[in-house]
């Protein structure tokens, strides 16, 4: 068998570095550089500015008009996700980073076992939706962008620059934040990135049938009854039977578990058919 | 009940700060800023603050507390807002963030000693704030609002403030 490649170490530096660079860019800002600004509502790299979709989406209906400097800001994130998926929760956003150690943590400090509801995952994306409708139609209704005021990605990365320039505790961003936190610890198992944030519900939907998936090659899998691959998976997806809009966010830890290289990531490929019971899915334990 | 609406409301939307130059009205600002903070990183005085507790809606969005630090009218934030919350003005003259009020009981000018700081300080010299013949300081039409004048006031608490227009 050839040598696999290990995508977690990659993404968790990619991770590390977001989060590291969120957290220096006021002292850059201070110290002089002015061509980098901003923080995961908008960034400014030179001459070109970064807007994240769902935030811009969110502006656009609470102004209630359109705007072309939006709609640009919005166009190359908006490709990175129809090329490569939702791979700003899993590789971009420092909540994610921060949500996945919680609940790893969690998960040790109550020496509970890794496993899902077979088939939980599905039942998720009518939530999520329900979710990122009403943050939608709340923005436009009170003509404020919702989604770029309360989802955790802009406030955490933000937090760092007002505890900058206030010089005192960002009491508000900082209250905000640990509703998210209570959120994250009271419900069930990183629920805030899979159920809550309407950042990951937008960046769900915006797919493709060629955007970058885990390919599944059926004839390669040990046992498709049991594999433990949906439970390498931080949100309990079944790799092997999950569908387009079923919350993939490609971090790939399935590809890196999967011990005969059935999963890889790429796109196209066979899915295995939905069961509705997967004999022993959730009580089948790896730790 | 009608009393708790207010209240509710007036939690969510107090009433506008000093908002950046170039600001929309207030409304169309709320709705418009997306919380990036790169007007704030970008304002090389340390003028621009992310709103602290008791913003409401306005969580994340950017104020000038003059007291604090003034804002220089140095026109550097307004390019760099990616969804025109901040309409790219150049000229100084064309901001309208708010206008500066003397308070006559507490004015050294008006207590009848002689002060002049507000008038020699302010951007605009000669334009925004007056001497009149009683040498007592007179803001006109023209002030925009940065807020330098209430910065230098030598009084304890401010006698000269800006009043925010709600637009900027």
């Amino acid at each position: 068998m050839r040598a696999k490649r290990r995508w977690t170490p990659l993404r968790r530096g990619v991770q590390a570095a977001f989060a590291a660079f969120y957290l220096l860019l006021p002292w850059l800002n201070r110290g002089g550089l002015r061509a980098v600004l901003g923080n995961l509502a908008s960034l400014k790299l030179g001459p070109v500015d970064l807007i994240e979709p769902a935030a811009g989406v969110s502006t656009l209906l609470a102004s209630g008009q359109w705007s072309w400097a939006l709609a640009w800001g919005m166009a190359l994130p908006l490709l990175l996700a129809l090329v490569l998926g939702p791979v700003f929760c899993s590789w971009v956003c420092p909540w994610g980073l921060f949500s996945e150690g919680l609940d790893s943590f969690k998960l040790r400090l109550l020496k509970l076992r890794r496993s899902w509801s077979a088939e939980g995952y599905r039942r998720l994306f009518w939530l999520r939706l329900a979710v990122l409708v009403a943050f939608l139609a709340g923005s436009w209704a009170f003509a404020v962008p919702l989604v770029a005021l309360l989802a955790p990605p802009r406030l955490l990365s933000s937090l760092p620059q007002e505890l900058f320039y206030l010089r005192v505790p960002p009491t508000l961003t900082g209250a905000l934040l640990l509703l998210w936190l209570a959120a994250e610890l009271l419900l069930p198992r990183r629920w805030v990135c899979r159920a809550l944030c309407p950042v990951g519900s937008f960046w769900n939907l915006l797919r493709t049938p060629w955007t970058i998936t885990v390919r599944f090659q059926p004839a390669l899998c040990l046992d498709p009854q049991v594999a433990p691959c949906h439970l390498h998976c931080p949100w309990g997806i079944d790799p092997r039977r999950m569908g387009r809009f079923d919350g993939c966010t490609n971090c790939l830890r399935c590809v890196d578990g999967c011990p005969s290289g059935a999963l890889l990531a790429g796109s196209g490929g066979a899915r295995l058919p939905v069961h509705p019971q997967t004999p022993g899915a959730g009580a089948a334990a790896t730790s | 009940m009608k009393l708790s609406r207010r209240f509710v409301l007036e939690l969510l939307f107090p009433p506008p700060p000093l908002r950046p130059p170039g600001a929309k009205d207030e409304r169309a600002f709320l709705s418009l800023c997306i919380r990036c903070n790169r007007c704030v990183a970008a304002c090389p005085y340390g003028t621009l603050k992310p709103a602290p507790l008791g913003a409401g809606a306005g969580a994340g969005t950017p104020l000038v507390v003059p007291r604090e630090v003034p804002c220089y009218l140095c026109m550097a934030c307004p390019p760099v807002c990616p969804t025109g919350a901040l309409d790219p003005i150049a000229d100084k003259r064309a901001v309208r963030m708010g206008v500066a009020v003397v308070d006559p009981n507490t004015c050294y000018a008006h207590l009848g000693i002689l002060c002049r700081t507000c008038v020699d300080e302010c951007p605009l010299e000669g334009e925004a704030i007056l001497q009149d013949q009683q040498l007592l300081p007179v803001v006109t039409e023209k002030c925009v609002g940065c807020g330098v004048c209430e910065k230098v006031c030598p009084v304890a608490e401010p006698a000269i403030v800006v009043k925010p227009r709600g637009r900027g």
